[in-house]
């Protein structure tokens, strides 16, 4: 099987990530890389930089890496270490609810699915209906 | 020649998070495309967040529908990830 797709969760709150990563595990195999980056440096409410890239380094196993994001700046700052990483395989950042999105890219990661199928399935969770 | 295979499931418990999760693992271990039917209602096994929103409660019947060539041992091996479901 080919490396699997990391994800990672940006969150304003350290808590929400975390708490986000452990439900997530719960529905998806623990062999896929969730990594969090919540907070700011200091672990209050807002988001970091380099927390953002350093999860982005740890979930980088060779399959790529999606990004999910809570609200307004978490995308912005997601943006800004993206655009300045210039990665050659560049992360993937999904534009879905925070909770679907993540069980949904989580579920189909572990599958040994493709960025491409990952992507797609976190971007269908936009259209997804609770009940 | 791709065939059809159907196994209807009476749930042991609801089809929530963590069962949705473990069926698009046995799912997308075959060829076939597999559906899981539930009243009018129907979901790709590659979906997690569609089977959840099938509302698919204990005791419910739905139907396990495989498309293609290995459409019969997907059919069946997906039905016993549910008929084992917790």
């Amino acid at each position: 099987m080919a490396d699997l797709v990391g994800i990672v969760l940006v969150s304003h709150s350290e808590q929400l990530a975390h708490g986000l990563r452990e439900l997530v595990l719960q529905v998806a195999t623990p062999d896929v890389a969730v990594e969090v980056a919540g907070g700011t440096d200091d672990g209050s409410l807002g988001t970091s930089y380099d927390r953002i890239s350093a999860a982005i380094d740890r979930a980088d196993r060779g399959g790529g890496v999606v990004v999910l994001t809570d609200l307004g700046s978490a995308v912005l700052t997601t943006r800004t270490v993206l655009e300045d990483r210039g990665d050659e395989h560049p992360p993937v950042l999904v534009d879905a609810p925070f909770v679907e999105g993540a069980v949904a890219a989580a579920v189909l990661a572990g599958t040994g699915a493709d960025l491409d199928t990952v992507v797609a399935a976190a971007t269908e969770a936009r259209d997804a209906h609770k009940f | 020649m791709p065939t059809s295979s159907e196994v209807p499931v009476v749930l042991p418990a609801h089809l929530h998070a963590r069962p949705a999760g473990a069926l698009v693992r046995a799912a997308a271990g075959f060829a076939s495309t597999v559906e899981v039917v539930h009243g009018e209602k129907s979901a790709n096994a590659r979906g997690v967040l569609g089977l959840m929103g099938l509302g698919a409660l204990a005791g419910d019947t739905v139907i396990v529908r495989a498309t293609g060539d290995d459409a019969e041992e997907a059919a069946k091996s997906v039905a016993e990830v549910l008929r084992t479901a917790e």
